[in-house]
């Protein structure tokens, strides 16, 4: 398994795009982090005390721009390999399919979490200079860090089970981008509520939240088992399909 | 013994011009490009059909209790019609004169800019009937405002500092407006016409001011308090020349009958009107004469659809040059014409050709039947139009988002030029059409406007349907579907963004090796 972990970090690891995607990661989430921070200006909010405004979360806004350039990165990581045929060089040489998509993901995880730390850490610091922010930070961040790393994994298990870049792009795009913006412009509660609920991306955002946990569609911890959900469900079924399948 | 081939004197020439041929011919080439790859032509027809399903589910999910107590203007569109009218019958001809001393806030707030104190003839005491007015604003000048929508300005007075005459002449159906500084030399302002007003009108003093309006938005929710606030207005030198079959002054709350049941709490206080015995009327009132604005909006609520359309025409638009990257084949076509601005025009012109068209047949036909779904679910005339694809806000929401549509599509085979690879420029694209859409929903108020003016996804302005008028105050908050920007200047910051990507396609085009 050490192989297999060594040899998928060997071809994430020189792939160019992997340390542009990681680095557009690192500086969009702190910059979008740093322009929500300052659209409070005192004509929104006269002083800290009143103001409804849940500055944890405004900081870590920056996860909307990040969770882009993740998604990018896992699925090009298997999308790649179908792109150039290498995938049918790995399945040669490792043969075990199981294992590879484990190792892939293992180490696609590992990466985009300690970059996800970098950049969810930076862009509460910077927050913190413009901002006075309030609120216990140590669930929103952990789980911020936990969505990146989540919504690469499902951008890897897109990519396993269309074998395509462009359709395991768009298909992620739509279920992180297209679909929250759709729930927020229906006109009915009752589908608002439920679909707030059972959708990956605003049901993952709601373990940012730090004030009106009562009144959130869906509890942090379980909100980000959702898409943790999706994201692990996706790859186990991407996983029977790589296995089944030929390459 | 060899026989050479004889060269004959004049060396053959094609019969077509060589320009225009070429132009043609490149696009022939670029659009058997675009028809033999089958999973292009697949994507378009799935975009269609993806794009009418969502269209139908998105308004089959939305829903009205109906609007209650409404109030219909004269042409059938719903009005607010609450003031405090203090007034006198008129039988035939007649001219009302008074001078306007003063308005102030009567509940302590400030007093909004739009709060009103005027003259005002109308048809009778039924909310919604046919009126025209001339009156004096504390932030707005001195305005003449006719059955709800119309609204013509005057001079520029502060009516809280300065005093000003007003006068209204009622001749047959048309109502003249005329403005003093001193009672003498009037001007006359505007000459209406209001078909159909019967021979005995009502005509009298007017005060109303629309509700304090409070937005406080928080992540993920936005609250809005209305405070009924209440204006004091006071006149004098009041005057009615002509019949009246009263000889009295009557003060009247105007405005749809109360509900039944327990008075509401938050009911602002009745008007009063009390006249001093020198003469000067004060009126005490609230509320405001103008079309209602806070309903949904029943055109953009039918496009749900398009943003998933989005996705398809970004990927369509970045496969068509991406593509031929990958697979090397953009050597062979730069070999084959090397004018290369010619290949990047051919391909502009064939992509927004077949984006604008199954965009235009897909909104179209998802328009028809979200609007459809919305009727069976209560959305229905009069308190919400009845509209077909042809009329004018509709169609011009049709034809915009087939024209997002295909810009999207540009931009992104624009930007694929530049990037030569998918899955930077597909998800570039799709997260400046899309992300500043989400993010002003959660951004406070004026970030989340600056976003929807500066971003491509201004251009979904052009799904509005609703008129917005200059004369109301209203709250333009993303999420009840309002844009900053007008909905063709909206499409035109897309078109802006989609020409700098194409000049910039160009300009790599030609630096570059393929």
């Amino acid at each position: 398994m050490i192989r297999f972990l060594h040899a998928e970090w060997t071809k994430l690891r020189t792939l160019p795009s992997t340390w542009w995607l990681l680095a557009a990661t690192v500086v969009l989430t702190v910059a979008v982090g740093a322009a929500a921070a300052s659209s409070i200006t005192t004509q929104v909010c006269h002083s800290a005390q009143p103001c409804q405004e849940d500055t944890v979360k405004l900081s870590l806004t920056g996860v909307w721009l990040g969770q882009a350039t993740c998604l990018v990165l896992g699925v090009l990581s298997m999308g790649a390999e179908y792109g150039t045929g290498t995938i049918r060089t790995t399945l040669t040489a490792m043969p075990a399919r199981w294992r590879v998509l484990a190792a892939k993901a293992a180490a696609l995880a590992l990466l985009t979490a300690a970059t996800g730390a970098l950049a969810i850490t930076t862009a509460l610091w910077t927050a913190k200079l413009i901002l006075p922010v309030q609120g216990p930070t140590l669930r929103a961040t952990t789980g911020s860090i936990l969505i990146l790393t989540l919504v690469a994994v499902l951008g890897l298990a897109l990519a396993t089970l269309l074998r395509d870049t462009a359709g395991g792009i768009i298909l992620g795009l739509a279920l992180l981008y297209v679909v929250p913006l759709t729930i927020d412009l229906i006109h009915s509660p009752t589908w608002q509520h439920r679909l707030q609920r059972w959708t990956p991306m605003p049901a993952a955002l709601s373990i940012q939240a730090t004030r009106d946990l009562n009144h959130l569609p869906i509890g942090p911890w379980p909100g980000l088992g959702v898409l943790a959900a999706y994201a692990v469900g996706l790859l186990v079924f991407g996983g029977a399909v790589f296995r089944l399948r030929d390459a | 013994m060899t026989t050479t081939p004889t060269r004959s004197g004049t060396p053959y020439r094609s019969m077509l011009h060589p320009a225009r041929a070429s132009f043609g011919r490149l696009l022939h080439a670029e659009w058997t490009k675009f028809r033999t790859v089958r999973a292009w032509t697949l994507v378009l027809a799935v975009a269609a059909v993806v794009t009418v399903l969502v269209c139908l589910l998105g308004a089959n999910g939305s829903t009205t209790s109906g609007g209650g107590h409404d109030t219909l203007g004269p042409d059938g569109k719903e009005v607010v019609d609450v003031f405090r009218y203090t007034h006198r019958p008129l039988t035939g001809d007649g001219t009302v004169t008074a001078r306007v001393t003063g308005l102030k806030s009567a509940d302590g707030r400030t007093l909004e800019p739009w709060a009103k104190a005027g003259l005002l003839v109308k048809r009778n005491l039924t909310p919604g009937s046919a009126y025209a007015a001339v009156l004096a604003t504390p932030a707005h000048g001195v305005r003449v405002q006719w059955n709800y929508t119309h609204d013509t300005a005057a001079s520029d007075t502060d009516v809280t500092t300065t005093p000003r005459w007003l006068r209204l002449t009622r001749t047959g159906d048309h109502v003249t407006a005329y403005e003093s500084p001193d009672g003498r030399t009037w001007k006359k302002i505007e000459d209406v016409r209001l078909p159909g007003l019967p021979n005995t009108v009502q005509v009298g003093l007017f005060v109303g001011t629309p509700a304090h309006e409070d937005v406080r938005r928080a992540f993920g929710g936005t609250s809005e308090t209305y405070a009924g606030g209440q204006a004091t207005g006071t006149f004098d030198h009041l005057a009615l020349q002509g019949t009246s079959t009263s000889g009295d002054w009557a003060g009247t709350d105007m405005g749809p009958a109360a509900p039944d049941g327990p008075v509401a709490e938050n009911a602002p206080p009745a008007g009063t009107t009390t006249v001093s015995a020198s003469g000067t009327y004060t009126l005490t009132g609230h509320g405001d004469i103008a079309p209602a604005q806070d309903g949904p909006d029943t055109v953009q609520m039918s496009f749900q659809g398009v943003f998933f359309a989005v996705l398809f025409m970004v990927a369509l638009g970045t496969l068509f040059v991406t593509g031929e990257y990958k697979r090397g084949l953009i050597r062979t076509t730069f070999t084959a014409t090397p004018a290369r601005l010619k290949v990047l025009a051919a391909k502009t012109v064939v992509i927004t050709a077949v984006t604008f068209v199954t965009g235009l047949a897909a909104v179209a036909v998802g328009f028809t039947i979200a609007q459809h779904a919305l009727r069976g679910n209560g959305f229905k005339p009069p308190e919400f139009p009845d509209l077909s694809v042809l009329d004018s806000p509709a169609l011009r929401a049709v034809v915009g988002s087939a024209m997002l549509l295909s810009l999207v599509a540009v931009l992104a085979l624009a930007l694929g030029v530049v990037l030569r690879n998918s899955a930077g420029t597909i998800a570039t694209v799709v997260v400046l059409v899309i992300l500043p859409q989400i993010l002003s929903f959660a951004f406070p108020l004026p970030a989340a406007q600056w976003l929807l003016r500066v971003t491509p996804a201004a251009a979904f302005a052009v799904q509005q349907g609703v008129t917005r008028y200059p004369q109301v105050k209203y709250n333009c908050l993303p999420e009840s579907g309002c844009y900053p920007l007008s909905p063709w200047n909206g499409l035109a910051v897309l078109a802006a963004y989609t020409a700098a990507a194409l000049l910039l396609a160009a300009w790599s085009l030609r630096r570059r090796d393929a």
